[in-house]
């Protein structure tokens, strides 16, 4: 309210596209040379890039949000044994992931096995917030839960939801930029947008 | 071997075997993991007449399920390079979005810094094979990709000739790679949502 006194812990106001263009000139200032072209050479991309630019948005607990769509990022260590477990598990599986289709929040998931097969990288984009999402793993597929997240160190098992949520947020590391092409979809929602698709292009077939 | 080729008893036989495998892979599991795979055994029996399509390879290296692939590139950081990239991104509120779109092909992408900021982690999902999928980031946003990769160390601008081997020489293919809609391209999902939209709209005329 413009009559009333600012208060002393007003946040700062946002930077300007002009401001924030010159606080990047200036952290490029002592960049290797093919970074200082770089940053000429994509101004307009840039200032385009800054003037679009919303609020970054967290999921909760832990990870960035775009919209409806979170990322997930964790690096876990094996147990003695865990590596050569989980690649036979997934190579025995062929890809079948039928308890992510249960969850029905996971947009995708992928398993990379790295530093000598010490740890795994477990990168996902999921609807929602981090809690509800562990949660409905918890509720919906213990069993496959724990059949791969036994191979790692420290795992407390699905049947105790909060100490398994901590237990991943403890390992996790929150994105510093996070892309989703549409923000707007969950998973269902593109589902179901294919079955919109489909039907119309039925449709006009038969019209047709 | 495709179903038709067993008789029903050589299909049960093939499926024990196989559910033997699980087991024989857990036996020296921990305990946790022993009892999951005890309890999963149904399931798994129940969905082996069902096979998902197969992970194919998206090219040079990567994973692909269905039209979308994975890349999942870790790279060591150039001295000075994680704090000017982590204050770059800060400044831009982590949104590269204008730039992502530009590219046409890229379902999500995520940066993540870690191992006390020596190293990055650079994961995407996108449309079709490795080859087009650079091609497209060289041809669209080539200095915006380069303002990011230059804090990599040894990277030698998207430009160079050297720049898909340097890609394709920190990347991991993922050994487990799932997408819920395998069949849809960014550009199909695009055009559904207009779909949708012009349906509710061509309805609510008629309502």
């Amino acid at each position: 309210m413009a009559t009333q006194t600012v208060p002393a812990n007003r946040p700062k106001q946002a930077l300007t596209v002009d401001e924030k263009l010159q606080k990047i000139r200036e952290l490029y200032a002592d960049a290797p040379e093919l970074g200082k072209a770089a940053l000429k050479n994509g101004l307009a991309m840039l200032t385009q890039e800054l003037a679009a630019a919303g609020l970054a948005e967290t999921a909760g607990r832990i990870g960035a949000r775009q919209g409806k769509v979170s990322e997930l990022t964790v690096f876990l260590p094996f147990v003695k044994g865990g590596a050569k477990r989980l690649r036979g598990l997934l190579q025995l599986l062929e890809g079948n992931f039928k308890a992510a289709d249960a969850v029905g929040t996971v947009h995708d998931m992928r398993f990379v096995f790295v530093d000598n097969d010490t740890k795994l990288l477990f990168a996902t984009a999921y609807d929602g917030d981090f809690d509800p999402y562990i949660e409905d793993f918890a509720s919906k597929i213990p069993n496959a839960m724990d059949l791969w997240l036994s191979n790692f160190e420290g795992y407390p098992g699905m049947h105790n939801p909060r100490a398994a949520a901590d237990w991943i947020a403890k390992h996790q590391i929150a994105a510093e930029a996070w892309y989703v092409n549409s923000p707007n979809l969950t998973g269902a929602e593109t589902r179901k947008l294919e079955r919109v698709g489909k039907a119309v292009e039925e449709l006009l077939d038969q019209i047709g | 071997m495709s179903p038709q080729t067993l008789t029903k008893p050589e299909q049960d036989q093939a499926l024990e075997k196989k559910l033997q495998q699980f087991r024989d892979l857990f036996a020296d599991a921990p305990e946790l993991g022993k009892k999951a795979l005890e309890n999963s055994i149904a399931t798994l029996r129940s969905q082996a007449s069902d096979p998902p399509p197969p992970v194919e390879s998206a090219g040079r290296v990567g994973a692909r399920l269905g039209k979308i692939s994975e890349l999942t590139i870790i790279v060591p950081l150039a001295p000075g390079g994680a704090k000017r990239l982590r204050t770059f991104l800060r400044i831009l509120g982590g949104n590269l979005s204008q730039g992502a779109n530009k590219v046409g092909t890229l379902h999500t992408m995520r940066f993540v810094f870690f191992d006390n900021d020596t190293r990055l982690l650079f994961a995407t999902a996108f449309d079709g094979d490795w080859d087009t999928y650079i091609d497209d980031f060289v041809a669209k946003i080539p200095d915006y990709l380069d303002i990011i990769d230059s804090a990599w160390d040894g990277w030698p601008g998207i430009r160079s000739p050297g720049a898909k081997d340097y890609l394709a020489k920190h990347q991991i293919t993922a050994e487990g790679w799932y997408v819920a809609y395998p069949d849809l391209t960014v550009a199909e999902i695009q055009r559904n949502q207009r779909v949708a939209k012009a349906v509710d709209e061509f309805l609510d005329k008629i309502g």
